[in-house]
């Protein structure tokens, strides 16, 4: 064990003393993270807050309506302005701010969209909505889902969308009980008192009983107002783009520094250095281990201070301590380390097969830029058919996609840890195996 | 009688070409190398010095035969063979990034060398190569001369009983292979350590070995002290005369053999590649006569006699003593730098 710990102490040492690695490395997945994700928040135009606007969207009602009423087209008008909605009108909304809601037709068209990109998100009211959420004497609200269809590239959109959803799905519910008890109400008192059942018959007959129940569905009387569809400072959407840019960048960094770093025991062949190794009284399972520990640690060294760093530029940007990659540091830490597993685990199957350092730098490189890709460190591919369906095969999207979770509040992660350790363990023990072989000769 | 630190039994190694078509690289090589000799294994580029070593130091697999070191197998026993050897081998292997006491850290911790015991051995190895004053200065800051004397440090840390050195003196000035060959015949009279050494250079193998084994295309074809296989060749001189663009026929080198007293064998070879010192100033396509005599400088003034009668012109002329260049020409019709 203590040889395993003087090889990867040293792989460390060399690395961490080479400042133009550490420019690579470091300095600069932090820049480019930066800069992307200030760009992408604006957050250099706009304070602390994250201003997120225009959200495109697609609604689908499909409810059926009941027979006074269709709570779905409450629920559109909430979000699609009518088409001869006046400049004040469209003002007067915040969530025609929030959102570009285009109502379509068929859920399945809809669904394909966001599929393609074209929407974020898509809501997809059910046919039985209304009659779920009417209230009545002996007609109790009862539990109804609206799909909210999204996607997983654009995780602020869809997180916002969610929550809006939900909202007004809500409010509607409270509009309805608001209603029937109101109605209720006036029934209870007419029995009991009867000049005003009286009053309450002869109005009701002569059609002069109108009464007006619209602000019990008015969004501006009840809380679902701006506050809770930006992502600002209070509001309880505190993800931050940083997150989604600072990870790729993280992951897709490591990924060459993984690659580069198996890819040295191939270098120090060439030079003699583990040569000189082998002819030591030491295993050289042992020298294999060591070299692969330096190479894993280094990983998760460059991961974790990417994460601490973003972490000090999102602060910094928004003026005040926020731990970007949200509140379970402990799961943090996980993927940190199950990240920097799979991409190690990489690393060394590409050194195992690979004749010569040459080789192993061109392949790791084109390895790393694909998996960059498919990852999202450049942009997302959830919208374009045939690759996007590859991207489960790197340790980048499932990294990322568990960074992004975390940040939002989903832990969810599961399945993003056991695929990351297995792709870590698989790979590094065949490269382990195939290069032992091979030295073997 | 003296113990055998080494000892090599048919050891053989094959690889397989790119057609898939084995060669032997080694052809079953057998020796032994008592403690405390100095034993060198001599031959030209490719012979098998190497491959040889590497079997014997665990880097490679014999394809078949055996080597043990201080009595422990290097096919079953190799990590307790391994303690008793250090190795020197022919490039710098070492960490360039990391200093000189760095490197010897290391490579010490991985002779299990550590704490107190490991800073002393450190120091006393700096202390012989001479490097305690740069000793934390990056080895990529070293020049070549001192690089290699940490490469041969470094093997020496542990204090093996054998050490190994492949061709430590190639590509170092003049000062520095001298100072590598004293330290080569100090680690031997100090401390008692048993010396495996390879080269191709015959001078410096000459001066030091107590043992030489020639190889050549994986097999030894001479083993024994320096004297020994000179005595093989009958301890001739060798004479060069070098005729220039001339052509000498084949009734001048028997005329030369027939009349000059001593001259065993008379032979013309146009330069082709270089051939070390006695013709690095020949020009591709030359030619020169080589003739093998007893007393050659007796013989010189007429020799050169005949020649000038025949029409051909001398433009310089070497006597060489009989040496192992000598010896392995004569054993393989070749000189060992071709």
């Amino acid at each position: 064990m203590t040889k395993i710990l003087t090889i990867a102490w040293k792989e460390l040492y060399t690395t961490y003393t080479d400042r133009s690695l550490l420019l690579i490395m470091i300095v600069t997945p932090l820049a480019l993270a930066t800069i992307i994700g200030s760009a992408f928040s604006g957050f250099f135009g706009s304070g602390g807050d994250l201003p997120i606007r225009d959200i495109d969207v697609a609604i689908v009602n499909l409810d059926q309506g009941t027979e006074t009423l269709n709570n779905g087209d409450v629920f559109v008008s909430v979000l699609v302005p009518p088409a001869d909605a006046s400049p004040e009108t469209l003002l007067d909304n915040p969530l025609y701010e929030l959102t570009n809601a285009v109502e379509l037709s068929d859920a399945d068209a809809a669904r394909a969209a966001v599929d393609e990109g074209t929407y974020p998100a898509a809501i997809i009211i059910p046919a039985d909505f209304s009659e779920k959420v009417s209230y009545g004497q002996n007609d109790p609200i009862q539990p109804v889902a609206i799909e909210v269809y999204a996607s997983s590239a654009s995780p602020v959109s869809a997180s916002v969308i969610r929550t809006l959803a939900e909202s007004i799905a809500n409010q509607i519910a409270t509009g309805n009980v608001t209603v029937q008890a109101t109605i209720d109400a006036m029934i209870a008192r007419a029995q009991t008192d009867p000049a005003f059942g009286l009053r309450f018959l002869s109005a009701s007959n002569n059609d002069a009983f109108n009464p007006d129940f619209t602000p019990a569905f008015d969004p501006a009387n009840n809380p679902l107002t701006i506050e809770q569809q930006t992502v600002t400072g209070e509001s309880a959407i505190t993800f931050n783009p940083l997150v989604v840019f600072g990870s790729a960048q993280a992951v897709f960094f490591m990924m060459f520094t993984a690659l580069g770093g198996a890819n040295s025991l191939l270098e120090e062949r060439r030079d003699g250095t583990f040569q000189r190794q082998i002819v030591t009284p030491t295993p050289r399972i042992v020298l294999l281990l060591g070299k692969f520990l330096g190479v894993f640690l280094n990983c998760v060294i460059q991961v974790a201070f990417l994460c601490l760093a973003l972490t000090v530029v999102g602060s910094l940007l928004e003026g005040r301590i926020n731990f970007i990659w949200g509140n379970n540091l402990f799961l943090v830490a996980l993927v940190v380390i199950t990240v920097a597993l799979a991409s190690s685990g990489i690393g060394t199957i590409v050194a195992a097969l690979v004749k010569t350092p040459e080789q192993g730098n061109i392949i790791g490189g084109v390895i790393s830029l694909a998996f960059g890709v498919l990852g999202g460190a450049f942009f997302s591919v959830d919208g374009i058919p045939g690759i996007r369906e590859f991207r489960v095969i790197t340790p980048n999207y499932w990294g990322v996609d568990a960074f992004t979770k975390l940040a939002q509040g989903d832990q969810n992660i599961g399945l993003n840890l056991l695929v990351m350790v297995g792709i870590g363990v698989v790979f590094f023990a065949l490269g382990v195996i195939i290069f032992n072989r091979r030295l073997n000769v | 009688m003296q113990q055998d630190m080494v000892q090599v039994r048919d050891l053989a190694k094959s690889f397989k070409r790119q057609n898939g078509e084995a060669f032997f690289a080694v052809k079953g090589v057998s020796f032994n190398i008592g403690k405390g000799e100095i034993f060198s294994l001599l031959g030209p580029n490719g012979a098998g010095k190497t491959t040889t070593i590497s079997m014997i130091s665990g880097l490679l697999t014999p394809s078949r035969g055996e080597a043990t070191i201080g009595g422990s197998s290097i096919i079953t026993q190799p990590l307790q063979a391994k303690k008793l050897l250090g190795v020197v081998p022919q490039e710098i292997a070492l960490y360039l990034s990391l200093s000189a006491r760095q490197n010897l850290e290391f490579f010490g911790k991985m002779y299990s060398l550590g704490g107190a015991e490991l800073k002393k051995r450190v120091d006393e190895v700096l202390d012989l190569i001479d490097l305690t004053e740069r000793q934390h200065d990056k080895v990529e800051t070293f020049s070549g001369g001192m690089k290699r004397r940490v490469n041969i440090g470094v093997g020496l840390l542990h204090r093996p009983q054998l050490i190994y050195m492949d061709e430590p003196t190639v590509g170092i000035d003049p000062q520095n292979r001298r100072r590598v060959l004293d330290t080569v015949l100090r680690l031997r009279q100090e401390m008692g350590m048993t010396v495996l050494y390879t080269s191709h250079l015959m001078e410096e193998v000459q001066e030091i070995s107590d043992r030489v084994a020639i190889i050549d295309h994986g097999e030894i074809i001479a083993l024994g002290t320096v004297s020994e296989l000179i005595q093989k060749i009958g301890e001739e001189d060798r004479l060069i005369f070098n005729v220039g663009m001339q052509t000498v026929p084949d009734a001048l080198l028997n005329k030369i053999i027939s009349d000059t007293t001593g001259v065993s064998k008379a032979t013309f070879e146009r330069h082709e590649a270089t051939e070390g010192a006695i013709s690095d100033s020949l020009e591709i396509g030359t030619g020169q006569i080589l003739v093998y005599a007893k007393r050659g400088r007796s013989a010189l003034p007429h020799i050169i006699q005949i020649t000038n009668e025949a029409g051909i012109d001398v433009y310089s002329v070497q006597v060489r003593e009989p040496d192992l260049e000598a010896v392995f020409l004569s054993l393989t019709g070749r000189a060992l730098r071709d």
